[in-house]
């Protein structure tokens, strides 16, 4: 009995190896815990230091990796339970807990719960990151960016027939985020925008009750919620922006003083109603959800500084108006069991969203109004979707399945404006996009051994008129796997591809080819011993038509077709070994590396100045490696002292249009695991 | 033997109530857990810390609906023949995935999130229950996972553990994000978005919308100006979700390519059928200020005070 224990905590340790070197995996205490009148409780706190030493790139460091010095409660776990099923007013508490004492990432669970009586759960999680500018690299990394979300859930008679459910969830973010780009030329693109990051704070909050009801082998569920969303950015700075500290030439735009606030309101209230019926030919499940979105908003901007001249400028901008969003979605899934062996599932999904809003603009620049703006757009989408499944096992160790899908959509937009300074200047424009798309699936799997088992699964769409370029159009997949499950080892080799082209017309040149292979092993010949590792390619090519303005003097139209490599390859390795288990030592080695398409340089010998732009993102290699290790010693049967490294290297080939952010980064922490 | 005990109890099913297409059972031969753990002591040591402990701390289940035997069916045949995996009616490593997911359904098949599970991936792909949940030694404190969520999602994803390894991702080794936040293992209702065949599995947020929002709530609108991709295609036509060697979890590693891809003005495409509008023609892409689109179009995901997404 006692091997068992061993071995199955043995195999816990291994496979939850992760790829960041703490908290520590390996148990403390006994798993049996300890009693305490009619409960048995069990406990254990990992509380260690953590430390950093970056050399390079430490804004590509906070986006990437992000953990800093400090004292953390690195994962701690509680539970009690009772012994009959009987407490008085609880019988189960369990609470769990990673990083807290500011990690960049925290989370706890809790759930109280009474047998027959209610269950309680609460998740909170909080992510301290680095939210980089929607610039792409460039250095406008932002730091801080704060995310809480909370999430509560509690159900009476949990058991029962009838049960009675509420939630509440909060999501709170709070940070730098890029928040307007201003010109303070008004209507003369030759002017530069130039980026205001400010502290936005916004938050949501979702109140919810339903219930759920079983009579005559049915079940109905009913839910309400309601939401809030609210965003407000008061925000004031001088001297925050120039053109020359952007690198633009010529121009001597500069912010010298702005001010903003852009308040945004929402709420959106929804139904959802559900039915759902099991018997011994037949299931179904019905749904319908209403949504209502809503939005309400002003926006009030003011900057003050120089023109791209050099001389005094000015520029107000004010909004007001509001968005409404009404979806309406109902999905009717009928199953059918006539055989043991065959299983036909048939489901036909409606979805219909309208989104409309209308928005009254007014700009003021250098004191010259021409009056306000009046615009309003409709986006409307309808779908339709009805997916036939067949599922056919016709032998214990061969099945068969196949699928045939159709789909409708409908895209609608109404777009108007009126300048009211000029009579009767209202327009309003109707369009639609209808696309039809057609897919057929087929698969089999076998499973010839008991530990052996394979798939192959082909699909195949036609679109007929696809939103964008790259949408799907003619696309078919091919999946197919290979797995081999024994107690002690296990092999998986999967691959897999999509090919995609979508080119109606010659400009819009565009095909997709993505070729995925992967292959797992993990191997526990003994309880004191693991091994697991993986490997992965993944290749895409893609070709796209652009079309853009570039020139040297006078931009002008020029088209080309632009090839997309990427390579990646990417390989992990994780040993575990137990030494009389008295002290586990981890061992393990994570490489992701794009290698993109073999060039020696960025441009590739290009030489026309706008081929050799996009000739210069047409692939990006760089790898990004992590070796770990990790000794936790078993001081006494309570308690265990830990200590892990961990190494990151990033490594960009050419750079983002010239800009390196390499970094390594040498990480670590040592702990004490406690239990009690 | 020891193995045999092990073998004998990791697999099993949940309790609560209701009636689905079962392996007939005869409805005598029970002889209650008290005789289970004469043998299967280690199983009913811990068993009390079990959600299936309910069924028999209530008291009022039936025989078929209690404790080992509500999972397992009728133990006499088994007790008479002094074990045997054979002997178990319902012995979970011997039982084909459709009879493990039916036998689960029984009591958990009208959960919310399990109502699609017929049509699933995983159960097109005999990955039934069994294969993720280990009912008797789960080292996860909630839902009887046979492993850490993400390093369960791996054992067959390979492709997600490298996804998730890259430096551009959501943070699912860390801990903070699971799996499950996006998707549901169980089987999903169609997408709102994209054409609604694909993707699948996904947990929608508010029942019918891209989970994205569940946490980028500042994306969600409703929008004045919507950008109508995000809302007709979803995230993931600029964006690879899992993870990405571009930053910000983008497709491309520059910006204007992921723009350029689509405003190419080549016709029958957008909103309008008349092509995705080409860049205006005063952008030159020689100078630096063109190169990052999004340095002026801040509102790239939608707006409410600018078409252009300018603020």
């Amino acid at each position: 009995m006692k091997k068992t224990y061993w071995m199955v905590l043995a195999a816990c340790g291994a496979l939850s190896a992760q790829q960041v070197v703490a908290p520590t995996g390996e148990q403390v205490g006994s798993v049996r815990g300890e009693n305490a009148g009619n409960y048995n409780i069990t406990n254990s706190f990992e509380l260690g230091y953590r430390w950093n030493l970056v050399g390079g790139s430490m804004e590509e460091y906070r986006s990437d990796v992000n953990y800093r010095n400090g004292l953390r409660l690195l994962e701690s776990s509680f539970s009690m339970n009772s012994k009959d099923g009987h407490g008085r007013y609880f019988d189960q508490i369990l609470l769990n807990t990673t990083g807290l004492g500011n990690d960049p990432y925290e989370a706890a669970t809790l759930r109280i719960q009474k047998n027959q009586l209610y269950r309680y759960d609460l998740m909170w999680r909080q992510n301290d990151y680095s939210n980089a500018g929607l610039t792409i690299a460039g250095g406008l990394h932002q730091m801080d960016t704060v995310m809480r979300l909370q999430d509560h859930e509690f159900t009476l008679f949990p058991q029962s027939h009838f049960r009675v459910r509420g939630g509440y969830s909060r999501n709170v973010q709070e940070g730098p985020m890029l928040s307007t780009s201003l010109e303070l030329d008004n209507n003369t693109i030759n002017s530069s925008g130039l980026p205001v990051f400010a502290n936005l704070r916004q938050s949501w909050n979702e109140y919810r009750v339903g219930a759920d009801v079983e009579f005559a082998g049915f079940r109905f569920t009913v839910l309400h919620r309601w939401d809030f969303f609210k965003q407000d950015t008061p925000y004031s700075a001088y001297g925050i922006a120039t053109s020359a500290a952007l690198g633009v030439p010529n121009d001597e735009t500069t912010i010298q003083s702005f001010t903003k606030a852009a308040p945004i309101h929402g709420r959106n209230p929804g139904w959802l109603g559900n039915l759902v019926a099991t018997h011994k030919r037949w299931a179904m499940n019905a749904r319908i959800s209403y949504l209502n979105g809503h939005n309400n908003f002003a926006l009030s901007e003011f900057a003050s500084g120089l023109s791209r001249f050099g001389t005094a400028a000015n520029r107000q901008i004010a909004v007001l108006g509001s968005a409404n969003r009404p979806m309406l979605t109902g999905d009717l899934n009928l199953s059918l069991f006539p055989t043991k062996k065959l299983t036909v599932v048939n489901n036909t999904s409606v979805n219909n969203l309208r989104i409309s809003g209308d928005s009254s603009y007014t700009d003021i620049a250098n004191g010259s109004n021409p009056g306000e703006t009046l615009y309003f757009r409709f986006l409307g989408i309808r779908m339709v979707t009805n997916t036939t499944d067949v599922n056919y096992q016709s032998k214990n160790w061969l099945g068969i399945y196949g699928a045939y899908a159709y789909t409708d959509r409908l895209v609608r937009t109404i777009e108007s404006f009126s300048l009211p300074t000029f009579a009767n200047s209202s327009e309003s424009d109707r369009y639609e996009n209808s696309n039809h798309l057609h897919t057929g699936t087929l698969g089999i799997r076998m499973r010839p051994w008991k530990p052996l088992t394979a798939s192959v699964e082909g699909s195949i769409g036609r679109a007929n008129n696809p939103l964008t370029p790259i949408s799907d159009r003619n696309y078919h997949t091919i999946n197919g796997r290979v797995d081999y499950r024994t107690r002690k080892l296990q092999l998986s080799t999967a691959y897999k591809q999509v090919y995609n082209v979508n080119s109606p017309v010659s400009l819009s040149d565009f095909s997709s080819h993505s070729r995925n292979y992967s292959a797992n092993g993990s191997w526990a010949p003994k309880d004191w011993f693991s091994l697991d590792a993986g490997y992965m390619k993944l290749h895409l090519d893609t070709v796209s038509g652009l079309a853009y303005f570039a020139g040297i003097s006078r931009p002008s139209l020029q088209s080309m077709a632009t090839f997309y490599r990427s390579n990646i390859h990417a390989a992990n390795v994780g040993v575990r070994y137990a030494f009389r288990k008295r002290a586990d030592l981890y061992l393990g080695y994570t490489i992701t590396k794009d290698t993109g398409d073999g060039r020696a340089t960025a441009t590739n010998g290009v030489t026309d100045p706008a081929a050799a732009l996009f000739a210069s993102v047409q692939t990006f290699p760089l790898s990004y490696q992590s070796p770990l290790g990790r000794v936790s010693v078993r001081v006494s049967s309570k308690l265990r002292w830990n200590v892990g490294y961990q190494f990151y290297n990033y490594h960009e080939k050419f750079g983002v249009l010239g800009y390196y952010q390499n970094f390594h980064a040498n990480t670590g922490y040592t702990s004490v695991t406690w239990a009690f | 033997m020891r193995t045999l005990l092990l073998l004998l109890f990791t697999t099993a099913a949940f309790a609560q109530t209701q009636a689905a297409p079962l392996a007939p059972v005869s409805t005598a031969g029970y002889v209650g857990s008290n005789a289970c753990k004469t043998c299967h002591a280690d199983m009913w040591l811990n068993f009390y810390k079990n959600p299936h402990f309910k069924s028999i701390a209530g008291g009022k289940e039936p025989p078929e609906k209690t404790g080992c035997e509500g999972c397992h069916g009728p133990a006499q045949k088994h007790v008479e023949a002094r074990g045997g995996k054979t002997t178990i009616p319902r012995a979970f490593s011997l039982m084909p995935a459709k009879q493990v997911l039916e036998t689960c359904l029984d009591c958990h098949g009208k959960d919310l999130a399990r109502v699609n599970i017929q049509r699933s991936e995983h159960t097109k792909n005999d990955v039934a229950c069994t294969s993720c949940h280990s009912i008797h030694h789960s080292p996860t404190p909630k839902y009887l996972l046979a492993k850490t969520q993400n390093e369960l999602c791996y054992t067959c994803h390979a492709t997600a553990r490298a996804q998730f390894s890259m430096p551009s991702r959501h943070r699912v080794n860390e801990g903070i994000v699971q799996c499950s936040d996006c998707h549901n293992p169980h089987g999903s209702f169609d997408a709102t978005w994209r054409m609604a065949q694909r993707p699948r599995m996904m947990d929608q947020a508010l029942n019918a919308e891209s989970p994205c929002i569940k946490c980028h709530i500042e994306k969600r609108g409703p929008f004045a100006y919507e950008h109508p991709p995000v809302r007709i295609e979803g995230c993931e036509i600029c964006h690879s979700p899992h993870g990405s060697m571009n930053a910000k979890l983008l497709r491309r590693p520059v910006v204007f390519s992921v723009c350029l891809e689509c405003h190419n003005g080549a016709s029958n495409f957008g909103t309008r059928n008349n092509g995705v509008p080409l860049q205006s023609s005063k952008h030159n892409m020689l100078d630096p200020k063109f190169q990052k689109c999004t340095t002026c179009h801040v509102a790239i995901h939608g707006s409410n005070a600018d078409q252009f997404f300018l603020r």
